[in-house]
Order: structure tokens, then C-alpha cells, then sequence
């Protein structure tokens, strides 16, 4: 099947040549050079940093407005109309404002993920706050558990999963909005280098690292989130 | 522990339960009997303090109950299902409930292994409740209520989910658990052999709105067969009542 794939891939880049379509070689040996050169650490670090703040700082405010939410029903209205004004901006607007209020710096990709990313972690877990089993709650009440026991033993495992959940798509559209965000103003990260590539008629390279983002997203997937889900899902 | 229930009634839409009173000596093992939809779950409800009644009155050791408030006597409930806390395991989920009476961990973990061994589930107190069987589980469930050491214990249908097979040891277990105790039991349940089985006292509650029907001594003065006979000829016209009853019936 890749056989095949690849076998494809060449007959379309001998047609179409470099500048359209650069053939496999092309794109290993620019693979192999950006290893060779460190390069595909810089960037691919810079990126994930700039990830680590936005998204980050996302998951944190999240977790802050589900509580405020889980605490008062006035606080569960705002943030319910909140996430759906959110949800429905686009990345575009993002990397407008934020370029506007923070200047060509660090902080407009930061900024754009932590907004972009912000709704989809906050819904999932405002999601599973108001999932938790009553019944389970009520049970506390006849054994007269206190709030807070109440909180660890029964809040907080129902809505972990709810949270993981959102944290693993969030963390896919903070590596996918990030980039987009780098094309502006930053000399460093995957979205910056691909651009570069483009501008300079590379186009194999920007090839290269599209697969250095598809590799960093299926290996946080894989290595990551499918692994603290099935920590967390033991007892199933 | 003496509870007694004086004129309590429910009205929700339209009156639930019209007007029930009986009351439960110390160590007696009283099963509450009716149709289908005669308010058995919300009276077991409204004395374990859980929702309030529109009217009358509970009272424990000559203090009433009242919804959402702490009564100085410990109520043990085991509800239809298990709700044990699918994450924990079958241990923690029993020494949960001894964390408010504020003795160290090793002790709960120990009370804990000793009621789960009581209701024979000794060997699998590491396991989560999703690796057991639904039996099993409520097994579990009646040892986390017997774990309070409880002054009332209420159980509501806690068999319902259960096979035939199942319910007949869970059934004698309980029994057994009751004379081993000594607690006193109130056992909400619409299946006539088991009340008989188990209960030293059967009240029948009527149709909805419900009253009480028949309340009687089951001491063996009685022979079972007849017994079980009655009480099928009453829980029949009852149901028949009910389903005449109006749109809501049935």
C-alpha cells in the first residue's frame, strides 16, 4: 500500500516537477538534512513552546471556569454563551487581534491558540461536570460525606475522562492553529520554517515539515493522551 | 432504634402516598409490600431523610427526620442499583463511607475488609466493581451500609436487578446478615415471596394514593403458603384499583 503510495507520489513529481511536487528523494534527503542540522528541533521546539504557554494557559482557565460553573448556576450560564461565541470566531480573527494588541512577537501564537483552543477544553469539561451521576452524589448525601470528599471521590474521577478528552483534541487544533499563527512575525517554529521554505522555492522542504507536524501529532496522540486515558480508564 | 411513621403523605402532581403510619420496633425486620408505582421507593425515601413529605411525620429515637438535615442516628441505605463509585475499588468504595467518622485510613481499610468478608465477597476487595457480577456488586453495596454500623437500614428493591438465582442467595444472605447484626431493616420490595421470606413484619400499602393495606406479623403463626395465597389476592385487587384509577394509572 505505501509502496504503492510512493511509487505514485514519483510518477506525479516527474510530471509535475519539483517546484509543484518534489519527488520522495527530495523530501528524505531534506528530511535527513534538518536532523543533521538540528534544525528539526529549534523549530519543531519553538512550536511545541509556544503550544505548551497557549494551551497550557487554555487547559488552566478551563479548569477554572468549570469549577466557577460547578459552584454557581449563574457562573454555568456565562460560561456556557462564553464558549459558544468562542467556538464560532475564527483562527483568522485571532491572528488579527492578537497582532494588533501584541505586535509581530511570541505572544500573537500564543495568544491565537489559547483563544482558538480555550472553548473546545472548556465545553468538554463544563460537559462532564454536568454529567456526574446525581445518584452517586445523592449516595454521598445518605453517608454524609462532606463537600470537598464529595468532590474528590466523585466529581473529579467522572469528569477526568471529559477532560483528557478535550485536552487531546484541543492539543491537536493548538499544533494546527500555532503554525498558522508562526507564518506572522516569528522567526522560529514549524508555521515560520514552512513559510520561509515556501518564499525561498523549497518546496520539498515545506513537504518535510508538514510530515515533522503529522509525526508530532500522532506521537503526542499515541504516547500522551492514549496513555493517561487508559491509566485513568484502569478500573474499566 | 425505634422508627415510627405517623401519617406521612406525598403529593406531587397528584397525591402519591395519602396517608401511611407504622411503626418498626428494634431488630425487626419489616418489609414494606404494593403495586407497582404505589410510592414504596418515596416513602423508604422520605424516612431515610432524602425528600421531604407534604405531610405527617418520621421520627427516629423520638427525634423526626427532616429533608437535608443530619439526624444524630445513622441511616445505612442500599438503593436499586449498587452506586458504587465505578473507579475505586470494592475496599475503597466501603472505607469511603467511614472517612466522615474520622478514624485513621488502616482502620477504615480494616472495617472495610471485615463487612465485605460479612457479605462474603472476602478475596475481592482489590477488584473494581465493572470485573464483578451485578450480585456481587450489591453485595458490596449492603456491606458499605452495613459499614456505618447503621441504626436503621433501608433497602429499596436492592434484588430488583438480579436473576432468580441470585436473588434467592441474596435474599438468605441478607437474612443471615440481619441475625448476625441485629440491625433493623426496612425492605422495600413488590415480590410477595420475598417479603415472606425474609421480613418478620409485611405491611401492604394500597393502590396509589397509598394507605395501609394490611399490616402482619410474620412469625409462622401463619402458614406460608396461605400467607403468600392473601397476600397475592390483595396485591391483585390493589393493582386492579390502580389501573381503574384514572389516566395516570397503571
Amino acid at each position: 500500500m505505501a509502496a504503492v503510495v510512493v511509487a505514485g507520489w514519483w510518477l506525479l513529481s516527474l510530471r509535475y516537477g519539483a517546484y509543484v511536487l518534489p519527488s520522495p528523494g527530495a523530501v528524505a534527503r531534506g528530511a535527513a538534512e534538518i536532523v543533521a542540522t538540528g534544525e528539526i528541533w529549534r523549530h519543531t521546539g519553538a512550536s511545541l513552546a509556544r503550544i505548551a504557554v497557549g494551551f497550557g494557559g487554555a487547559v488552566l482557565a478551563a479548569v477554572l471556569l468549570a469549577l466557577l460553573a460547578f459552584l454557581s448556576r449563574l457562573v454555568r450560564g456565562v460560561v456556557h454563551d462564553l464558549v459558544a461565541v468562542l467556538n464560532s470566531t475564527s483562527v483568522f480573527v485571532w491572528i488579527v487581534i492578537s497582532i494588533i494588541w501584541f505586535g509581530l512577537s511570541n505572544w500573537a501564537p500564543i495568544f491565537t491558540t489559547f483563544m482558538i483552543t480555550l472553548p473546545v477544553v472548556a465545553s468538554n469539561l463544563v460537559e462532564g461536570v454536568a454529567s456526574v451521576d446525581r445518584r452517586l452524589l445523592e449516595m454521598g448525601d445518605v453517608y454524609r460525606l462532606s463537600g470537598r470528599q464529595k468532590f474528590t471521590a466523585i466529581v473529579v474521577p467522572s469528569t477526568l475522562p471529559y477532560l483528557v478528552a478535550g485536552m487531546k483534541i484541543g492539543f491537536g487544533l493548538a499544533l494546527k492553529v500555532s503554525v498558522v499563527a508562526e507564518i506572522f512575525g516569528v522567526t522560529s517554529g514549524i508555521g515560520y520554517v514552512m513559510n520561509y521554505s515556501r518564499e525561498i522555492l523549497a518546496t520539498q522542504m515545506v513537504f518535510v515539515w508538514a510530515l515533522v507536524m503529522i509525526g508530532v501529532m500522532t506521537l503526542t496522540d499515541k504516547l500522551v493522551f492514549d496513555m493517561v486515558s487508559r491509566r485513568l480508564m484502569r478500573w474499566r | 432504634m425505634k422508627l415510627e411513621v405517623s401519617g406521612v403523605g406525598k403529593d406531587y402532581l397528584i397525591p402519591v402516598i395519602d396517608s401511611v403510619s407504622f411503626a418498626v420496633e428494634p431488630g425487626e425486620f419489616l418489609c414494606l409490600l404494593g403495586p407497582n408505582g404505589c410510592g414504596k421507593t418515596t416513602l423508604l425515601r422520605i424516612i431515610g431523610g432524602l425528600e421531604p413529605a407534604t405531610r405527617g411525620r418520621v421520627i427516629l429515637d423520638g427525634r423526626p427526620v427532616v429533608f437535608e438535615q443530619w439526624h444524630d442516628r445513622k441511616v445505612g441505605v442500599v438503593f436499586q442499583e449498587d452506586r458504587l463509585l465505578p473507579w475505586q475499588t470494592l475496599r475503597d468504595n466501603v472505607a469511603l463511607v467511614l472517612t466522615p467518622f474520622g478514624r485513621p485510613a488502616a482502620e477504615r481499610l480494616a472495617t472495610a475488609d471485615r463487612y465485605l468478608n460479612l457479605v462474603g465477597l472476602g478475596g475481592f476487595e482489590d477488584y473494581y466493581p465493572g470485573r464483578v457480577s451485578g450480585g456481587m456488586r450489591q453485595r458490596a453495596a449492603i456491606a458499605r451500609a452495613l459499614a456505618i454500623e447503621p441504626d436503621l437500614l433501608l433497602m429499596d428493591e436492592p434484588f430488583g436487578a438480579l436473576d432468580a438465582q441470585n436473588r434467592r442467595i441474596m435474599q438468605n444472605e441478607v437474612r443471615r446478615i440481619w441475625r448476625q447484626t441485629g440491625r433493623t431493616i426496612v425492605f422495600v420490595t413488590h415480590a410477595i415471596e420475598e417479603a415472606v421470606a425474609i421480613g418478620t413484619t409485611l405491611v401492604m400499602l394500597s393502590a396509589r394514593p397509598a394507605r395501609v393495606r394490611e399490616a402482619i406479623r410474620n412469625d409462622g403463626r401463619v402458614e406460608r403458603a396461605k400467607l403468600i395465597d392473601d397476600l397475592n389476592t390483595m396485591i391483585m385487587e390493589e393493582v386492579e384499583r390502580q389501573q381503574g384509577g384514572g389516566p395516570l394509572g397503571g
